[in-house]
């Protein structure tokens, strides 16, 4: 009779487990036909190990780089670990949380993430969640992402559900019930995906129009809180014998103040960092802001991301002395299929795009 | 034991129901967000010129009085988080338009550049709201008659002593909005609106 009942509670219990498991994994948004930046953060695990470049930030990384021309034209392995408003905190634990799968020879890090000193700078708190959460949710469960968490937190998350929501996502997107489409049932189980090695593509061409407003600031020095995960980025790629290097990639806005950029400036040369701002060479990039970007200077396109990648590659392989794996055997049946999948997805939006256009 | 088969079956219908009730706070998906962005943008254009009489009506019905907080262009009250669509109608055409896929808000950020001042809004659902007002010349001033050019002694007198920041500032904050006027040596070179969020 007891062994009958715990069998029965047993059973219960993993049956209602298995529910649970089921609608939470339903419930959780898929980011597939809308918002990928949502699904990218989960697309590194499958292509982590033998990546010697590693990006880490915003989409100042993920729509402006190519790993496959980096690969293509200098045989460099790389992949973006890019997403939404990423913060520097999330950066960071990022870092160290890529530490784990692999040790990249460069990890590069776009210094626009400074300018956000608390996640209270970076605006109103719902949002802020919700871009929180592109970062967080896609991330496999570490010390890293707990840390990062908690890093993140907005004050109501904390007086709410705290780490709770983020350990049962349940309690965060339970109220999606009545948005659950036919993609939540398609996507319950895998995703496509929405990257090419963290590359978030876009074909479409919008030239840059007016100018953006350079708005004055009362205090153009960078948070303490950024320069304490600055520094601890700094730490981090010592121990692990990785080049840190510090990059500033050719958009136009968010303006970055040349304030900003001689903190930057400073910072690399007490750290004997590398610190390239690219808006200082587009004209030796090659960057055409009539054909290159897609949202008027923002970010680049394809086409644009192609012509930094190979700007760039120059200086990872020649300056940087970044291997050329174009012959290693057990390299490149993978980057073939890499290549080719880039290929395809470039070839199948060009047309989407055309289709609209005419 | 019938009971207890009961009550098993009841904690598993009452886990499914925890899935369906509870607070709406974290409505704000980014799923929702995509569609907030397609209609964000969808209304830009739209925001811009075509808006209607009525939405005008609305705005002024939802203007609130003119105060420190808000600045006055030309009879148009503009104040921060206020609907931007009517705002822009009364102001006419801005003599530049730029606007921004958002990382810090969802959708489009949008900025007006005006003769003496630039305005922009962020989203907020379907519709924009006044994020920020940054004063360019002095034909313009504040509420209070401070403009571009004025002596920090007179910025002082205005709005007291204790709004200084001790460096290069006077700040002044009200719940959501907050008034900064920036001195450069002895003399104003910028005044911003901006809204506040916690």
């Amino acid at each position: 009779m007891k062994k009958k009942l715990i069998g029965i509670i047993l059973i219960t219990v993993i049956v209602a487990a298995g529910l649970l498991w089921l609608v939470q994994g339903l419930l959780m948004p898929k980011f597939m036909s809308e918002i990928p930046e949502g699904a990218m953060i989960q697309e590194y695990y499958e292509n982590a190990g033998g990546n010697d470049v590693i990006f880490i930030s915003d989409c100042e990384v993920y729509e402006n780089f190519s790993p496959i021309t980096l690969w293509e034209d200098y045989g460099i392995t790389s992949y973006i670990r890019g997403s939404a408003q990423q913060l520097i905190w999330q950066s960071y634990y990022l870092m160290e949380e890529t530490f784990r799968y692999e040790t990249p020879k460069i990890m590069v890090f776009n210094v626009l993430e400074m300018k956000y000193d608390t996640p209270q700078s970076t605006g109103a708190s719902s949002q802020r969640e919700a871009y929180n959460r592109m970062t967080l949710d896609g991330m496999k469960w570490s010390s890293s992402k707990v840390s990062s968490i908690y890093a993140s937190m907005t004050q109501e998350e904390r007086e709410k559900d705290g780490i709770w929501s983020y350990l049962f996502p349940i309690l965060r997107y339970h109220d999606r019930w009545s948005e659950i489409s036919g993609e939540d049932f398609r996507y319950l189980f895998q995703r496509d995906k929405v990257t090419d090695n963290g590359y978030l593509m876009q074909v479409k061409v919008n030239p840059v129009g007016d100018d953006y407003p350079v708005i004055p600031l009362v205090n153009y020095q960078f948070g303490e809180n950024s320069y304490y995960y600055l520094d601890k980025m700094v730490e981090l790629c010592k121990e692990h014998g990785t080049q840190l290097v510090l990059i500033k990639a050719p958009t136009l806005s968010p303006i970055w103040y040349d304030e900003w950029d001689q903190q930057m400036v400073d910072y690399a040369k007490e750290h004997d960092l590398l610190y390239i701002n690219f808006l200082d060479r587009i004209d030796e990039i090659g960057i055409d802001w009539n054909t290159d970007t897609y949202d008027q200077g923002l970010h680049l396109n394809v086409y644009g991301a192609e012509k930094l990648s190979r700007y760039f590659g120059r200086i990872l392989s020649e300056e940087l002395g970044v291997e050329d794996h174009r012959t290693d055997a057990r390299v490149v049946p993978r980057w073939t299929q890499k290549c080719e999948t880039y290929m395809n997805r470039k070839e199948t939006l060009e047309k989407e795009l055309q289709a609209v256009v005419e | 034991m019938k009971k207890i088969i009961c009550l098993m079956i009841a904690v598993v219908m009452a886990a499914g129901v925890l899935t369906a009730c509870g607070s709406g706070n974290s409505g704000n998906t980014a799923a929702t967000t995509a569609d907030q962005q397609t209609t964000a943008a969808a209304n830009a254009d739209a925001a811009k010129a075509d808006e209607t009489g009525a939405l005008a009506a609305d705005a002024q019905t939802e203007a609130p009085a003119a105060d420190r907080y808000t600045f006055v262009y030309k009879g148009t009250n503009i104040a921060l988080k206020a609907e931007a669509a009517a705002i822009c109608e009364a102001l006419g055409d801005a003599k530049s338009y730029t606007e921004e896929t958002s990382c810090a808000f969802d959708g489009l950020d949008k900025n007006y550049t005006y003769t003496s001042f630039i305005m922009t809004t962020y989203p907020d659902g379907d519709r924009d709201r006044v994020n920020s007002i940054t004063l360019l010349d002095d034909t313009v001033s504040t509420f209070d008659g401070i403009s571009i050019g004025d002596s920090k002694d007179k910025v002082e007198e205005v709005y007291g002593a204790d709004s200084f920041n001790g460096v290069n500032a006077y700040i002044m904050t009200d719940g959501d909005a907050q008034l900064t006027v920036i001195i450069d040596g002895d003399k104003v070179s910028s005044i911003q609106y901006t809204a506040v969020f916690e």
